[in-house]
């Protein structure tokens, strides 16, 4: 409790930073150098802003009351408006490539996380939908870089110079501002803590009305079948003049903190100029027959007026922009937080280190694989329980087992895309921790429920990351997996285009390709997850004979539920959350 | 509204802009004095103070009018405040039924198109991209036209103020007018759009790669390809950053020369107003025009800036909606001239030399000759990927097929054509289960069937236990895709989706697959009984009763 309370001291009361927020501001402060840059842009900016009332000021003062200025003033107003611009140009350039780095930066980590992750990234979703987050979802991220987090300087910056400046020259000026800068932040708070809320409802039912569209659209080709499009153009009417009513509701309480924003920024100048020229009349009621200020000084506080408003409505325009990204943040934090966590294995490496040793002098080096007591705790809870087991070169295992039991977690470690596991695994009698994983990947072959496709045609996909074979190897290699049938009759043979649609190929032939795929590969060791469970019995059965004929001296692991037994599989295992065991063949 | 809810018509943003031009008129009155109100607030005043100061001076400073001016500067103040108050309201009012006109458009284009073009428009992403687009396309006005036209009327009060200082204002202020309205805004966007078409293309690219590549991702890591692979994609990334960049520094560089515009109008303005005076070495006012009148014009021109500066940024958002536009005209498809054909039930089904194949593919049945009658049932069987869906689906119209069919012995084209369809019930492999109520969904039969014939369906099937099982019982929400359902049961409630149409045929594919003998044994008692079609096709892997009373084509 204590160290709670002190935890709660140290970070400011009232605020506590969302893991998003430190999100944000750590990728902001890998580009610190260019921020600091753009500030000392808007530094200028604020200096050049003030050295062109005053001048301009004296322009115009001169003008009114002489017909007649100095032109070395006016000449110094426009080369202050022109050092405005510039400084302005330096600093949406520097904020631009910060935001370009910080973003172009945080999608290699993605890409190369996601890439470590290997399977395990469909925990977190689908690759459509990653895409999306890799790619639409950092995007979101360049508002708040290249606009937000600069403005937010701005803010402080502007009206402070400007404060500053207009201190000497008019006590009641000073006021207004000070008085007026206060309530339009406290007003912009406010309504736009109340309008922050709206937008989110808002954005919630802007998803919800787009997700009936995309239901409605995606499911389009059974309505027809229905006779039903009709009904549901009806229903799209109705549902998007629903919403436009709903919406426009919240949207008026919603630009209230823009209006309020407004009114302050057009009443304060209002009020400046109507007090600067009654000042100047000398009729101010507290000091009839003197004026405050000259006119120089009026025309300086009246060009300044507008200026100290601007960069919170700008700020106002862009917190969207923020609300945007944090939503983003959200979206990226759950990726980044799916760990690879070389960390943890690194240190029970040592610590088993010892066990293994005397362990690995006993196991007899024919096996080709064998687990000792391997285990996998994730958070507290097996992904499959301490297993005891050996293959040897050339057996056929058949791993079945109810589902979430860990028999997909099993091969995925053998693909070397989990080291997270605890107890011995030895290849070839050594550590799988210290053999060379390329050299091991490449004796492997892959063969999941759903084949992997590249976009391409069907060599391609063929030959994926192998060298090219002969014709004849390529032709054994379709007659064995029997892809020749199907692919004789293809218009296009073995150039028809695979692609995300599907490519009017059926569930078996994908299987068989890629069993073709796996023995052009030459790899000895295959590893099958459920290459049956998405095809009807008889197809399974057919892809079946196809394997057992296909696979004859290499290795396979082929986890399979028992609704589709490996009869030809030399050994049975069966893994349960008590451990595995092994079933008579 | 009516010019977009036209069928046939194509997208553009002149059409966008028309679409409903009354309400838009409200927006763009209250955007227009506001920002007017904007420029006035800044010119006035200085003006008010100049001359407050001059009349000092001269010591009549007792004796002038300040109420009016004072009220003016108020009134503009509020002006200012309403004014932009009420346009974004209003506005944003005109951009959500913008919204709904162009889903209504997208849906029509969408139902005008063929089943086999339907299928490949149907991908989540694509859908996604759609979705994005017009939430793209709906903000132009707004973004764009609207701040265009502000800076415009902005440019046209000045100009009156202008004409009322020294006419001879008017040509630096026409020329500095024509490069900040029209040549700056259009120039960039012009060098911006061809980065920002490059970048849309690229994108998607690069996002169909990204998914290309990560669905093999083990099979190329475990081969120790996958750095090459992955090169491509970061090269892609590369180029999209490139273009990102330049489309960057037309807008900044675009400000900037809104900036060198605005000085070298000023200045140019002032040399017009004013000669050097050798004596003073200062520069003189030329007679008639009176100094406190040009502090007004040179404010009001400093708050012209302001409005013109956004343009750039809003004119390379209008390349971004234009690429958004092509892709939705894409869509866009002539409405299909419907085939006539009698709305008799069906009796005969008739086939010679018919073979359904898919479009993309060409893979289909092999070449046959089929006839149903009325009062008939067929089992199709065969072995994977002999065709046997696709032969149905072509039966069913949804497939494309070469051959000819003849309904009730009169010749007839079955794909596309819905007076057809709309007579027959198809249950495809992986039929659709929309994400409403399981009653919105058995509704989509039949709109009027009772709550009680919907149980009587679902008994049909076998469902009505599980349905009853639910807290929510037909009201129970179903997820996107029906993903909370087995695929059993997705299958199962689109069949009683099917069964309450009461269509005399009925296509099935595949309806027992994944079912136990119980269910299957439910099902086929349904088809023999209550809901007996006169034609009933059959396509299935798995033995049923109603699979062993039919006539069995084997393919």
């Amino acid at each position: 409790m204590s160290t709670m309370k002190r935890a709660k001291k140290t970070t400011r009361p009232g605020r506590v930073k969302t893991p998003e927020v430190a999100f944000l501001e750590k990728l902001a402060g890998q580009q610190s150098t260019k921020y600091r840059l753009a500030k000392g842009f808007g530094v200028l900016f604020a200096i050049a802003l003030v050295l062109q009332a005053w001048a301009l000021a004296n322009v115009f003062s001169d003008m009114a009351l002489h017909q007649s200025f100095s032109m070395s003033f006016l000449v110094l107003g426009l080369f202050a408006l022109l050092v405005r611009a510039l400084a302005n140009f330096g600093r949406e350039r520097v904020c631009a490539s910060a935001s370009r780095d910080i973003r172009y930066g945080l999608r290699r980590i993605l890409l190369s996380h996601l890439t470590e992750l290997g399977p395990a990234r469909l925990r977190i979703e689908e690759d459509a939908a990653l895409s999306t987050r890799v790619y639409e979802q950092v995007d979101a991220l360049d508002d708040f870089y290249s606009r937000y987090k600069p403005q937010v300087f701005m803010v402080m910056l502007i009206p402070c110079v400007i404060l500053l400046s207009v201190l000497p020259i008019s006590r009641i000026a000073f006021f207004v501002f000070m008085l007026t800068a206060p309530l339009v932040i406290v007003f912009m708070i406010f309504v736009g803590h109340k309008a922050a809320q709206a937008n989110r409802r808002q954005f919630g039912v802007l998803a919800m009305l787009s997700n009936q569209f995309m239901d409605l659209s995606q499911g389009l080709a059974e309505l027809k079948r229905l006779n039903q499009t009709d009904q549901a153009r009806v229903r799209l009417s109705e549902s998007a003049t629903n919403y436009q009513k709903t919406t426009m509701s919240v949207l008026i309480l919603a630009f209230l903190s823009t209006a309020t924003l407004e009114l302050f920024a057009s009443l304060s100048i209002a009020m400046i100029a109507l007090y600067l020229g009654l000042g100047l009349l000398e009729l101010l009621p507290w000091q009839v027959g003197s004026s405050p200020v000259t006119l120089t000084q009026a025309m300086f506080l009246l060009l300044l007026a507008p200026e100290f408003y601007l960069p919170l409505r700008q700020l106002g325009n862009d917190y969207h922009a923020k609300q945007k990204a944090e939503a983003a943040a959200t979206d990226l934090l759950e990726i980044l937080n799916v760990s690879v966590n070389q960390g943890v294995a690194k240190t029970t490496k040592t610590t088993d280190a010892a066990d293994t040793v005397p362990s690995s002098q006993k196991v007899d080096t024919k096996d080709l694989l064998r687990f000792q007591k391997l285990s996998w705790l994730d958070a507290g809870r097996y992904r499959f329980a301490p297993i005891t087991a050996s293959i040897q070169a050339g057996d056929r295992v058949w791993l079945s087992g109810e589902s979430g039991v860990g028999k997909s977690s099993l091969l995925h470690l053998l693909l070397g895309f989990e080291e997270k596991y605890q107890g011995d695994f030895l290849v070839n009698g050594q550590p799988f921790r210290s053999i060379n994983l390329s050299a091991w990947r490449s004796t492997l072959a892959w063969l999941p429920q759903t084949p992997e496709w590249v976009n391409g045609s069907i060599r391609r996909n063929l030959l994926l990351g192998i060298d090219t074979p002969s014709d004849v190897a390529l032709r054994a290699a379709l007659v064995q997996s029997q892809c020749d049938e199907f692919i004789d009759v293809l218009p296009a043979g073995l150039e028809t285009k695979l692609t995300e649609l599907g490519s009017g190929l059926s569930g078996g032939q994908m299987q068989r390709l890629s069993i073709a795929r796996a023995l052009l590969s030459k790899a000895d060791v295959w590893l099958l997850d459920e290459p049956c469970s998405g095809l009807d019995k008889e197809t399974a059965q057919a892809v079946l004979v196809t394997l057992e004929r296909a696979s004859k001296g290499k290795t396979l692991l082929i986890v399979s539920h028992d609704t589709h037994p490996i009869a030809w599989a030399n050994r049975h295992w069966v893994l349960t959350s008590g451990g595995l065991h092994e079933a008579t063949v | 509204m009516k010019r977009l809810s036209n069928k046939t018509a194509k997208l553009s943003l002149k059409r966008l802009l028309l679409a409903n031009p009354w309400s838009f008129v409200i927006p763009i009155l209250l955007g227009v004095s506001a920002s007017l109100a904007g420029v006035a607030l800044l010119g006035i005043s200085g003006w008010f103070i100049s001359a407050t100061g001059l009349a000092t001076a001269f010591g009549v400073g007792v004796f002038f009018n300040y109420l009016t001016p004072g009220a003016i500067i108020r009134f503009m103040a509020i002006v200012r405040t309403a004014g932009r108050y009420g346009e974004q309201v209003s506005a944003h009012n005109h951009l959500l039924s913008l919204l709904r006109t162009l889903r209504l458009w997208v849906w029509d284009q969408r139902v005008a198109k063929d089943a086999a073009n339907l299928h490949e428009q149907s991908r989540g992403d694509l859908l996604q991209r759609l979705v994005s687009d017009l939430d793209q396309i709906i903000r132009w006005p707004l973004v764009v036209f609207l701040p265009w036209l502000y800076a415009l009327v902005a440019y046209l009060a000045v100009a009156i103020l202008a004409y009322v200082i020294l006419p001879d204002l008017l040509w630096p202020l026409a020329i500095a007018g024509t490069f900040h309205v029209l040549v700056v805004p259009f120039v960039c966007g012009r060098i911006a759009s061809h980065s920002v078409h490059v970048g849309q293309i690229l994108g998607v690219h690069r996002r169909s790669r990204f998914v290309s590549l990560f669905s093999a991702l083990i099979t190329l890591t475990i081969r120790g390809h996958w750095k090459d692979y992955s090169q491509r994609l970061a090269q892609l990334d590369e180029k999209q950053r490139h273009t990102e960049m330049r489309i960057q520094q037309a807008v900044t560089l675009g400000r900037l020369l809104a900036y060198a515009v605005t000085i070298l109008l000023l200045m140019s303005s002032i040399l017009l107003l004013a000669s050097t005076d050798p004596l003073s070495g200062r520069w003189v006012l030329i007679s008639n025009v009176q100094g406190t009148w040009v502090v007004g014009y040179i404010l009001s021109l400093l708050a012209v800036n302001e409005l013109v500066l956004p343009l750039v940024q809003s004119f390379v958002a209008q390349g971004q909606s234009q690429v958004g536009l092509r892709r939705l005209n894409q869509l866009h498809h002539d409405a299909l001239p419907q085939k006539v054909s009698s709305t008799d039930a069906i009796q005969r089904i008739e086939c010679k030399e018919w073979r359904g194949f898919h479009g993309s593919s060409g893979m289909g049945n092999k070449v046959l000759d089929l006839t149903v009658e009325s009062g008939e049932q067929v089992w199709v069987r065969g072995a994977s990927g002999s065709g046997k869906s696709t032969l149905l689906a072509s039966l069913a119209g949804d497939c494309l097929s070469s051959g000819n069919a003849f309904i009730n012995n009169e010749p007839c084209e079955l794909y596309n054509n819905l007076m057809y369809q709309t007579r027959l019930s198809y249950l495809p492999q992986s039929p659709y289960i929309f994400q409403q109520s399981i009653a919105a969904n058995l509704l989509l039969g039949n709109p009027e069937a009772s709550d009680e014939t919907l149980w009587a369906a679902l008994r049909a099937v076998a469902l009505a236990d599980w349905v009853k099982s639910l807290p929510n019982g037909l009201t129970t929400l179903l997820s996107f895709q029906g993903r909370n359902l087995s695929g059993g049961q997705r299958k199962r409630l689109a069949l009683a989706r099917l069964l309450l149409r009461k269509s005399p045929v009925l296509l099935l594919d595949e309806p027992f697959d994944g079912l136990d003998k119980a269910t299957i044994e439910t099902i086929c008692h349904s088809l023999q009984n209550d809901y007996k079609p006169d034609i009933l096709i059959l396509v299935s892997h798995v033995g049923s009763r109603i699979g062993d009373s039919s006539r069995v084509i084997e393919l």
